[in-house]
């Protein structure tokens, strides 16, 4: 899995590319980490290319959103696919990681 | 005899390398039975790397041999089926109840997440291994 982020206007964009499973989930914990410790609080990670997400997965963007709030921001989700949706659906977690078309949209009205 | 249509094995390390390789097995299993659609496909796969997770993360050696993880998937007419094992393992420890943990836990999905993406699962141990069973009947299209 590859991340990469873009710091935008009102947030930072974090992209993670691939699969997200056991291997690359305390990854993408670290990187969002290291992104909000540079001073973005209002993350939007991007799952335009996330083919793939695990409970491990799921695990670490709560994880993550944790660390947005705590840091006084927020995390939310957006291009969510269908294999990731599915995920995010039977385990009841759409309700708390909300999922947006674009990463545009997602602070869109903040 | 039930015929198997496609197939794929798998045994090494219970390590992390070995998902990356279970899950590059199954892609290339859907690409020689196309008619199994899409969602069938995806929930299996999910349901068989959550479970082959489940044993690189907490499968403990019984002896002094290392855990070793084996994936055996097979596709049948109208069945999809996976034997994932902890070779040389202990039995598993704890409850094997699916568990509903709090909306901010940053675990313990894993089991209701297998329950709801497969028909049945059933466990077997024998000579040392632990063996889930993973069955899900296939939607015809």
């Amino acid at each position: 899995m590859e991340f990469s982020y873009e710091v935008k206007d009102s947030y930072a964009e974090v992209k993670a590319d691939g699969r997200l499973n056991m291997v690359s989930a305390p990854k993408l914990r670290e990187f969002v980490t290291d992104v909000i410790a540079g001073g973005s609080n209002r993350i939007v990670v991007n799952l335009e290319n996330t083919a793939f997400m695990d409970s491990s997965g799921l695990g670490a963007l709560i994880g993550c959103l944790k660390a947005a709030r705590q840091a006084g921001g927020d995390l939310r989700i957006a291009a969510v696919q269908p294999q990731v949706n599915m995920v995010l659906k039977l385990t009841s977690m759409d309700k708390v990681l909300t999922a947006y078309t674009t990463a545009e949209e997602a602070f869109g009205n903040d | 005899m039930t015929e198997v249509l496609a197939s794929r094995s798998f045994r090494g390390a219970a390590a992390e390398d070995a998902i990356e390789a279970v899950h590059n097995d199954l892609d290339s299993l859907w690409l020689d039975v196309p008619f199994v659609n899409d969602m069938d496909q995806m929930t299996f796969t999910t349901a068989v790397i959550e479970s082959a997770s489940n044993i690189v993360q907490h499968a403990q050696p019984a002896g002094e041999r290392d855990v070793e993880l084996g994936v055996e998937t097979t596709v049948q007419p109208a069945l999809l089926q996976a034997r994932v094992s902890a070779y040389y393992a202990k039995p598993p420890f704890g409850p094997m109840e699916a568990s509903t943990p709090d909306e901010d836990a940053e675990s313990g999905r894993g089991l209701a997440l297998i329950e709801a993406l497969v028909t049945t699962v059933t466990f077997e141990r024998q000579d040392g291994t632990n063996t889930w069973v993973l069955s899900r009947t296939s939607s015809q299209d």
